[in-house]
């Protein structure tokens, strides 16, 4: 079957055998965008996380034939090193990968959390974030997620001004 | 005459059963039933009959007293610390649809079906006797301000709640538990429990 | 006139004059038992040397023409951040600025690799010499080169951000190398004193940092080869389960399905697509030959002190007597490594050649499993290795690279194979279950008069490709499963450390610091138990019982750090308690202080302050990442995560179930002091594991008088 959606603002389609094979596959496969990681499979572990209609989707779990006509974002998309999203710079800032095999997950599920929540509180995060990191770089991604929260709303104040 | 006929029933259910075993493997968890032919059910028989299903952990896991979505057969509290959030979907960024979508997965083992969310808090049924779920859910101050027919109609027609006769695969790929009595005698004794003026019996 | 060596291309080579050397090494000369003590005792204190060969010339450099000086690493980046720090220590001696050199990982045909492994915390101590040699002799040939070409003498030419210059002329690196095909054969230079440099002890940012973050294709997870296909191989669930046969009917018919490969040890399947090569492989039917159904129970009894060989690994003064000692028994659980990244690997084989690219911490190993399973020279196997999604001891041991050379060869084509996250689990190398027995007595002043540790351990480095196989019966006892079972309280008069070893029907091997979590627990929640009874403050028992030798007054450094820094008290404050512990591993002290609550009862970490000190800390803020992310594992070790057995198969097999720490469960303040007891680099990615259980086991029993023994610690 042919599946067609935009993925990092360019327009895809792609023939697969099975919808239900994972995005993830596809993603990493077909599209040769390997940020998003796989993990574990069984949507456990976050390491897949990308976003869906601005939703974060753990893409193990989301069968391809769902993809149709929707808007998807990977690391890839997220940001780029001359335009940072403001969690990719916050994550500089604060020196937070390791092994950085997990990170990628967790940055577009922080990425999501800022668009639905500006500034939000160490609870918020606990809720939110509960993506798994072996290495154990959650005490600096926490304080990158408070930084990433304070250049997004500084970002937001410099658009306002520039407009 | 009356044991003869309901012999030859068991004998034809019996076959269904196996028929349908070779076409649906998940059916096998079906226990070969007795003589409740359900034009023959009493309310109570009937109230019974779906009580078994409304008491089981594949409906009850979503009914939690305490916010926490139950997993599993064992009902254990999900995973991760997930909880209901708000809108009974899951918190803000990290919701219930982050994994679960409108289908089961069959690689991931994560369950899905439309409208995957939890039931609202005043309907929790966690801990709750037969008879008490049965009363809840027929209070509009804690079934949603639903009416009768209105409940019947999730009863029995709601995709969520049909979800339980198709729960897919777990995440080793085993199929999980179906309740204890199938869709359509279900859906029989819910009817018939409804037409003869849904009675709580008394317990 | 230095003699002229020939060289291959535009490779730069440097030769480097240096020696081998290792804690086995010198195990082959020691059979009589107090000298193997002695041994035993170095192997748990003592640094471990690079043990890569760095006679040959291999390429270490090489300078491309855009001024890019390249470091083939022969150790792998896993997280520990080390890349970055050979990189700080190769930039001070090569007068280039940071910007300018980047690092590579050295693959078996091109570079020097460490025909050991990247573990034990040995890279950065291990490379600190070696490295700087080499970097400062290249230097020395650019310079010699460079006097050449600009007709002076080498004294005339001053060198810095990757420029030579004499006179008013000056050239990069790139055009001083620019088709020298010969290079001069130098000494080795005196080295910069440390004080010079300019990045080496500085917070400079990981050079992997930006890749990371944009999610670059970095890992053995990511490589890719032309016309590449998947293979899967099928894994029993039963521990010891033996491959008889298989039934491959219907998965030959699959969708997708390009051959099924039957070997005497083992059946796989190669397909187009990853889930094809999962659905075929699900679809082969394996006749095993499982052995045992064992259980947990069967399992705790094995592993009990008192079953299996024993060897005393300390021993000062005489033993106690069981009638009027204290006793208090520990045990710890299986272990999993759980990396992100699960094991995988991409072989291609090409006629008589072979190219496998890998997430591997052994690629010397790696590179001769393969290339004895297919019969060639090991020449002609090439392993690329990849950034690791995680080592922590899971990569030591790579049969899926022979695996996956097997299903390549039959193919004809690369295939990519890994492993699904249930065989991951149920095939993981765990970290041994133990079991420890404390025994203590006091003087009537309250002091210790004798104090011993008797454990129970299964194999850590005992059947592992890295420890020779003669070693076990030299030595006695597990080079691993002993680290931080020492103990440290040597101002103690009778001290004795006796160590059983158990042969267990799974597989156990090296998991990041290997004994130390554990033997620390047990260690240091009975220290804490002591001073208890002593009616003692318990940082001040340590240090009453601790000797003054040079590395003793260094751990006692770290505790009066830890203390200071953490305001240590035994007071409850505001519904907190505060707990201490304190251990040594590979030469490194470290002591923490965990303040813990109770909340809805359960265990809530508030605040970690880590005294740390690994001598010389080549990059301060990757050292303090290495405490943070130890006292997080630890913490997920310690509070959360257990494997058990169950009707033969090791269980969980999933995230979740395998219950680790969150983001919620991490502390919000983990507080790094680093000390600098030494002027060389020592071990920094193990040694910060070892307290965290102890500590947050003391916390609790200032907050209920609850003396937990096992790990997991899970409140009555």
């Amino acid at each position: 079957m042919k599946i067609s959606f935009t993925i990092n603002g360019t327009q895809q389609t792609v023939e697969v055998v099975d919808g239900n094979t994972p995005l993830l596959w596809v993603v990493r496969d077909v599209l040769d965008l390997k940020g998003t990681k796989f993990g574990c499979g069984k949507a456990a572990c976050g390491a897949c996380t990308l976003h869906v209609d601005g939703e974060a989707v753990r893409s193990c779990s989301y069968a391809v034939k769902f993809a149709e006509g929707k808007t998807i974002t990977t690391i890839e998309g997220l940001g780029t090193k001359e335009n940072p999203h403001p969690v990719q710079q916050a994550w500089i800032d604060e020196v937070v990968p390791q092994c950085g095999y997990c990170q990628p997950g967790f940055m577009m599920a922080t990425a999501a959390l800022l668009d639905k929540n500006p500034n939000p509180t160490d609870e918020d995060i606990d809720n939110n974030i509960i993506n798994v990191c072996r290495c154990g770089t959650y005490y600096r991604m926490r304080k990158a997620i408070h930084k990433a929260a304070e250049l997004h709303a500084l970002q937001e104040d410099s658009e306002i001004q520039n407009s | 005459m009356k044991s003869k006929r309901s012999l030859i029933f068991i004998f034809l259910l019996a076959v269904g059963l196996l028929l349908a075993n070779s076409i649906e493997p998940d059916t096998s968890n079906y226990k070969v039933l007795t003589n409740d032919l359900p034009n023959e059910m009493t309310s109570e028989q009937a109230f019974h009959k779906m009580m078994d299903v409304l008491t089981h952990e594949r409906c009850v896991n979503c009914h939690p007293k305490d916010n926490i979505p139950k997993q599993g057969d064992d009902s254990h509290p999900h995973y991760f610390g997930m909880q209901r959030g708000d809108g009974n979907l899951g918190y803000e960024a990290t919701k219930c649809t982050t994994c679960h979508q409108t289908e089961n997965n069959p690689y991931s083992g994560v369950p899905g079906a439309p409208e995957w969310s939890l039931a609202p808090s005043q309907m929790f049924w966690e801990g709750l006797s037969r008879f008490q779920i049965a009363a809840s859910m027929m209070d509009p101050e804690r079934n949603g301000g639903r009416t009768p027919e209105e409940t019947l109609h999730h009863l029995t027609e709601h995709a969520l709640v049909l979800w339980a006769w198709t729960p897919g695969v777990d995440a080793e790929g085993n199929p999980r538990e179906l309740p204890p009595v199938p869709l359509d005698e279900y859906r029989a004794a819910v009817e018939k429990w409804f037409e003869e003026g849904h009675i709580i019996p008394t317990e | 006139m230095a003699e002229k060596k020939k060289i291959s291309r535009r490779k730069f080579l440097v030769r480097g004059g240096l020696g081998t050397a290792g804690v086995l090494a010198v195990g082959a000369y020691v059979f009589r038992n107090p000298i193997r003590r002695g041994i035993l005792e170095m192997a748990n204190t003592m640094e471990m040397a690079y043990m890569g060969e760095t006679k040959n010339p291999m390429v270490w450099f090489e300078i491309l023409k855009d001024n890019t000086v390249l470091l083939h690493s022969p150790k792998v980046e896993m997280g520990q951040g080390s890349f970055t720090s050979f990189a700080q220590m190769a930039a001070d001696e090569l007068e280039i600025p940071m910007a300018m050199l980047k690092v590579v990982h050295a693959a078996t045909s091109t570079g020097n690799i460490d025909g050991m492994s990247t573990g034990g915390s040995t890279s950065v101590p291990g490379l600190w010499q070696p490295l700087r040699e080499l970097a400062a002799t290249m230097r020395e040939m650019i310079r010699t080169e460079a006097a050449t070409k600009l007709g002076v003498t080498t004294d005339a030419i001053a060198m810095g951000g990757g420029v030579v210059s004499a006179n008013d002329k000056s050239m990069t690196y790139a055009e001083v190398a620019e088709g020298v095909t010969e290079w001069p054969d130098i000494e080795t230079p005196v080295l910069k004193p440390v004080s010079e440099y300019k990045f080496v002890g500085k917070p400079i940012p990981r050079i992997d940092l930006e890749d990371k973050v944009y999610g670059a294709p970095l890992f053995g997870m990511d490589a890719e080869m032309e016309d590449m296909v998947y293979g899967a191989v099928v894994r029993p669930e039963k521990i010891g389960a033996k491959f008889l046969n298989a039934d491959t009917q219907q998965a030959e018919s699959m969708p997708g399905v390009i051959k099924v490969v039957k070997e005497d040890d083992f059946v796989g399947v190669v397909a187009a697509t990853y889930q094809q090569a999962e659905n075929a492989k699900n679809a082969i039917i394996v006749t095993w030959e499982a052995p045992n159904n064992l259980q947990q129970e069967d399992l705790e009894k094995i592993m009990t002190v008192g079953n299996g060989k024993t060897t005393i690994i300390q021993k000062e003064g005489g033993a106690l007597d069981d009638d009027d000692s204290e006793i208090m028994e520990f045990r710890s659980p299986i272990g999993a490594h759980a990396q992100i990244e699960p094991n995988g690997v991409l072989a291609s084989v090409e006629g008589d050649m072979a190219t496998v690219k890998i997430s591997t911490q052994v690629v010397g190993i790696t590179r001769k499993e393969v290339a004895e399973r297919l019969g060639f020279e090991e020449e002609k196997v090439n392993v690329i290795p990849t950034y690791l999604g995680g080592g922590f001891g899971r990569r030591l041991h790579t049969p899926h690279a022979v695996q996956a050379a097997v299903l390549s060869k039959a193919v004809g084509k690369p295939v990519k194979y890994f492993f699904s996250r249930k065989e991951e689990f149920q095939h993981d190398m765990f970290r041994p279950p133990t079991h420890h027995v404390m025994k203590g007595k006091l003087n009537t002043s309250g002091s210790l008069e004798g104090l011993e540790h008797h454990f129970v351990s299964g194999d850590v480095g005992n059947n592992s490709a890295l420890v020779p196989s003669f070693a076990p019966t030299i030595l006695g006892a597990d080079v691993g499963a002993i680290r931080g079972g020492f103990i440290q309280y040597t101002g103690v008069p009778n001290y004795r450390s006796v160590y059983w070893h158990v042969q267990l029907p799974f597989a156990t091997s090296w998991w990041r610091s290997l004994g130390l979590l554990a033997n620390t627990f047990a260690i240091e929640s009975f220290i804490d138990h002591m001073a208890h009874k002593a009616d003692k403050n318990a940082a001040e028992f340590r240090l009453e019982n601790i000797a003054n030798d040079p590395l003793s007054v260094r751990l006692k450094a770290t505790i009066s750090a830890a203390v200071e820094k953490a305001n240590y008290t035994e007071t409850i404050v505001n519904g907190r308690a505060m707990g201490l512990a304190a251990s040594i591993d590979a030469a490194t002290p470290c002591a923490q202080v965990a303040e813990v609550s109770i909340e809805n009862n359960q265990i809530k970490v508030h605040k970690v302050t880590v005294a740390l000190d690994p001598g010389l800390a080549v990059n301060p803020d990757q050292v303090k990442a290495q405490c943070e992310g130890c006292v997080i594992m630890g913490i997920s070790a310690s509070l959360h995560e257990e494997m058990y057995v169950e009707n033969g198969e090791l269980r969980p097999i999933i995230y979740g179930p395998y219950d680790m720490a969150l983001m919620k469960h991490s502390p919000k303040e983990i507080d790094v002091v680093l000390l600098q007891g030494k002027d060389t680099p020592g071990a920094v990615g193990e040694p910060p594991l070892g307290p965290i259980g102890a500590a947050v086991a003391n916390a609790i029993f200032r907050l209920t008088g609850q003396r937990l023994t096992k790990l997991p610690l899970k409140l009555s």
